[in-house]
């Protein structure tokens, strides 16, 4: 009886392991088939970039800086030992993403923090589709702008999302700063623009 | 190298085939912003459309947009007063959003901040009643 009940529940086991492989076997066949529209992606992957951005300004920098005051955030965060800014974090992630991005033949997208009137002339744009977005954005508040564009014989979406200037430390900096093109940003202008590029077959 | 399902996105984006496409998103238009037969509302919606219309036309860094009654309806029944302090001094809500004093422009009054906020709750009961909640 004993012997039995053993045999029972291996078989039952046995079968249970060849279920879960048969429907991880479906599962990954659907998954191989599915779609996804690429403008989606892009939207997607701006939506977590700037919700990212957003609970580092809110729960770290405003939190420490600006209510509980216990810290500064800073350009120069490690000479002054202060906080990076909100602008580089996201900056210092799009560096990460590249760099890891190398390394991983199925993932190929960029995505990067650029502006007409960039502090540092890396950061303005060289393609016309990157000029154009950053402009229409500029000049359409609330508004993404997509397009393609063929870059070394790829064939990109590009889609640029505006980056507006929430903080009057944004505002400043840029206003203040010594190798700034325009000094009259206010807050709630657009400043530059979030650029993701993602390549497609033809 | 292109991500796993490019060949997918290649299907998908055929429909767009190469041409420039531009998505309206836009939360705001200047229509959205009704006008006023008072003079200090329409002085105070000009003061808000400069200072204030950057952020909360579109809801940018959760800036309350009084164009959404679901924004307002919970701000309206507060004391002017206290709109108008967070106005003026600023103000870090709970979950650590930041409205900056008088919209980042040290240059407006307390009396133009106020007018502003005026307009602002002139705006927003207007779309509340219109939206019936």
């Amino acid at each position: 009886m004993k012997n039995m009940k053993h045999k029972l529940k291996r078989n039952l086991m046995i079968g249970t392991a060849v279920t879960t492989i048969a429907a991880a076997t479906v599962v990954s066949a659907q998954v191989s088939d599915a779609t996804v529209s690429v403008k989606a992606m892009a939207d997607a992957l701006h939506l977590v970039m700037d919700s990212d951005r957003s609970v580092y300004t809110k729960k770290i920098v405003n939190r420490l800086v600006k209510k509980e005051k216990v810290i500064k955030a800073s350009e120069h965060f490690e000479d002054e030992k202060a906080l990076v800014l909100p602008a580089q974090m996201f900056r210092f992630g799009s560096e990460l993403a590249a760099k890891r991005a190398e390394k991983l033949d199925d993932v190929n997208f960029s995505y990067t923090l650029q502006s007409l009137w960039p502090i540092n002339k890396q950061n303005a744009p060289k393609t016309e589709a990157e000029k154009a977005g950053l402009k229409y954005v500029a000049e359409n508040k609330g508004k993404n702008y997509y397009t393609t564009e063929k870059l070394g014989g790829v064939n990109y979406f590009t889609a640029v999302y505006a980056d507006t200037g929430v903080a009057p430390v944004c505002v400043s900096c840029h206003n203040e700063h010594p190798d700034t093109p325009k000094k009259d940003f206010k807050i709630g202008d657009v400043m530059g623009g979030v650029v993701i590029r993602i390549p497609v077959e033809d | 190298m292109s991500f796993g399902f490019s060949s997918k996105i290649s299907a998908a984006f055929s429909v767009v085939a190469f041409t420039v496409v531009i998505v309206t998103e836009a939360l705001a238009e200047k229509a959205d912003y009704v006008q006023s037969g008072n003079d200090a509302l329409q002085q105070g919606r000009d003061l808000w459309l400069e200072n204030c219309e950057g952020c909360h036309g579109y809801g940018i860094a959760d800036a309350p947009v009084p164009m959404q009654s679901s924004d307002w309806k919970y701000r309206v029944i507060k004391e002017k007063e206290v709109l108008y302090r967070h106005a003026i001094e600023g103000f870090i809500g709970e979950d650590y959003s930041m409205m900056p004093a008088r919209g980042g422009n040290d240059e407006l009054n307390d009396e133009q901040v106020k007018a502003a906020v005026d307009y602002m709750l002139f705006l927003a009961n207007f779309y509340i009643k219109r939206q019936g909640n």
